[in-house]
């Protein structure tokens, strides 16, 4: 290739991936923008700036709750998940058993349930068995979606470790656990740490079942869209804002945490 | 035992003192009606290097994961020191497997993985240390490769951790599954020595597998061919190569030069490759056969001169030749057939001799297999 078709190839990469960047993140930027004008009702260009209803929203009881129900659901959901789908993966990845191949179909058959319709199934189901829906009939159905998202996490990474690494430690005198402690979990780990990041994140942000779901209980993307249909103020976009930045951090100190340590590992 | 000639070397009369340490009897093991390993009898010396040698859907790998304890017997026992094993766990054998892939855990350094027994038996971290260092030594790894990434390492280098950490267990017996397949050609050479010195400074029974009866050869104090689930000779190298039971043996162990025979109403052998009449030994079992095969291995052939005369003889014009390093090679066309023919490079034809030679070669340097 010519420089000068190299120099017009790099320009037309470079424009495009711009274009894409803007296009992906501008909504993001704009629902911040507007958080911080001052007005009550949206329009460009904002006339006047303020931090008024960021300060209102961290102010506010209510928004406190929904952040502790947000944050309760998404650690018990990640806590539950990461147990179910380690050991679901090993079945999914490694073992080799009779009726694997359907129980591999079953299980991430639910990620392409639509989830309106899960969320709906399950409240259906709920009340059928006459359990009150609350926050933590909202865990069981994040539960449902979001298992088999992080058994697939984790699974990817059961198929790139040797099974002759837990034969070796299973032949050089281990214990079936102390296999599981000392080679299988820690070989294990970087897989089960993103799952927990995706367990995390997808609870965190998760609508249409914790609308079904969670009863009377709210959480962050319901409160936003039940403030949209009715009595929108700025603390919606703040709030939305703020779950936004709240998640890209974690996401940033996860990827950070799980660099670390795999470079303390390769020292 | 499969060996039905009586053995013609020394060693395996020397060997017979020494008792079994594994016994192995009508071992099968069936994956879903197929036979992997089709029952073997095998007796393992204490302190013997026994390789088993076959190629690849022999069924090594299997007998060798029964052995390990990886894999249960669907018939047959396997006893160590008279005890039954056959359902015993790995983790409860005093044996140990080193990996084809080494098996070596990434996340461990070279130490750790070294000293990963001793931690397992709980041990304390200063004495597997010391216990670590010691067994660096004996494999030559060098000391400030303790905390290295194992990762990090080179391929011989892999090989020498596997092997400590295989020592740091204490095994009775070493199963090895072709560890060195991967290596290059010079590496390996200098491995399979020092696995050999290793074998004869611990004492210990070694178990090798692997598909290349060169490395059999060089290190092994018995070889065991096995074919389609059966091991079809047991015996030294030396027994292997120069007394091969049947065709198979005799042409895994190396080229050969086979010849189709038989006997005429005259009691004349002729082949119906090529012409003349001929000698043949006497067969290994000594039957009266009507048909045979007569093996003669490259080295055994001879161009004759005019004075010179050999016990079988064949006309043909050589139309290749390759250097094998301190040996020639010769390809000599007989009719349809082509004859192999290896001399030392001292004793090469000169160039630009007639293509046109007389091969031939004695009765007793051939071996006569039945069909």
């Amino acid at each position: 290739m010519s420089d000068r078709a190299k120099r017009r190839s790099n320009a037309f990469i470079w424009s495009w991936t711009a274009f894409v960047l803007v296009v992906v993140y501008l909504p993001i930027v704009c629902g911040a923008l507007a958080s911080f004008n001052k007005s009550r009702y949206f329009g460009f260009p904002i006339k006047v700036y303020s931090t008024e209803w960021w300060q209102k929203t961290l102010d506010s009881i209510e928004i406190g709750m929904l952040v502790r129900n947000s944050i309760l659901i998404a650690l018990l959901v990640t806590a539950i998940s990461v147990v179910i789908a380690t050991f679901g993966a090993l079945a999914f990845a490694r073992y080799d058993w009779r009726g694997r191949r359907l129980y591999q179909k079953l299980i991430l058959l639910p990620i392409f349930f639509p989830q309106p319709v899960l969320g709906l199934a399950l409240l259906l189901s709920f009340s059928a068995l006459g359990i009150q829906t609350s926050w933590m009939t909202a865990v069981f159905a994040h539960l449902v979606w979001i298992v088999p998202v992080v058994t697939l996490v984790i699974a990817i990474q059961v198929y790139g470790f040797d099974p002759s690494l837990e034969e070796a430690a299973f032949d050089l005198g281990c214990s079936r656990l102390q296999v599981f402690r000392e080679v299988t979990l820690p070989l294990l780990w970087p897989g089960i740490w993103s799952g927990m990041l995706f367990a995390f994140l997808l609870s965190w942000s998760n609508f249409p079942l914790s609308l079904y779901t969670a009863g009377a209980d709210s959480t962050i993307p319901k409160w936003l869209y039940a403030k949209m249909v009715a009595g929108y103020t700025p603390m919606v976009p703040a709030l939305g804002t703020m779950a936004t930045l709240g998640a890209a951090s974690l996401l940033l100190a996860g990827g950070v945490i799980g660099m670390l340590a795999r470079r303390r590992r390769l020292a | 035992m499969l060996q039905t000639m009586p053995a013609p070397l020394p060693s395996s009369t020397t060997d017979a003192a020494s008792k079994p340490i594994l016994q192995l009897v009508g071992v099968r093991k069936v994956f879903g009606g197929f036979a992997a390993v089709e029952g073997i009898d095998l007796d393992v010396r204490e302190g013997e290097f026994l390789t088993i040698v076959g190629p690849s859907g022999s069924g090594k790998t299997t007998l060798l994961r029964m052995l390990a304890g990886m894999d249960t017997p669907s018939e047959g026992n396997i006893t160590l020191h008279g005890e039954l094993i056959n359902d015993v766990p790995p983790n409860k054998r005093p044996t140990c497997l080193v990996f084809q892939s080494l098996a070596l855990f990434p996340h461990k350094s070279v130490g750790e993985n070294i000293a990963f027994p001793l931690k397992v038996k709980g041990v304390d971290p200063a004495a597997r240390k010391a216990r670590a260092l010691e067994l660096m030594k004996i494999v030559r790894l060098p000391d400030n490769y303790h905390d290295k990434n194992v990762m990090k390492c080179s391929g011989g280098e892999r090989q020498r951790v596997a092997l400590a950490r295989a020592l740091a267990y204490d095994p009775e017996v070493l199963f090895f599954d072709e560890p060195l397949s991967a290596i290059d050609y010079k590496l390996k050479k200098t491995l399979e020595k020092e696995l050999k010195d290793l074998h004869r400074e611990t004492g210990k029974t070694f178990i090798y597998i692997t598909h290349s009866l060169e490395e059999a050869m060089v290190m092994s104090d018995r070889i065991g061919v096995m074919r389609a689930g059966r091991l079809v000779q047991v015996g030294t190298p030396e027994e292997i190569y120069s007394a091969p039971v049947d065709r198979f043996v005799s042409e895994f162990v190396g080229e050969v030069n086979t010849l189709k025979m038989t006997r005429g109403p005259d009691g004349a052998w002729s082949s119906p490759d090529v012409p003349g009449r001929f000698v043949l030994g006497r067969p290994k079992d000594g039957a009266a056969l009507s048909e045979a095969f007569v093996v003669v291995r490259p080295e055994y052939m001879r161009f004759l001169g005019p004075s010179e005369s050999a016990d079988n003889r064949l006309e043909g014009t050589v139309y290749n030749e390759y250097s094998l390093g301190s040996r020639i090679q010769y390809q000599v066309r007989v009719g349809e057939k082509v004859m192999l023919v290896e001399l030392s490079r001292a004793r090469a034809l000169s160039p630009g001799a007639d293509p046109n030679v007389v091969i031939g070669w004695d009765a007793a340097d051939a071996f006569t297999l039945g069909g």
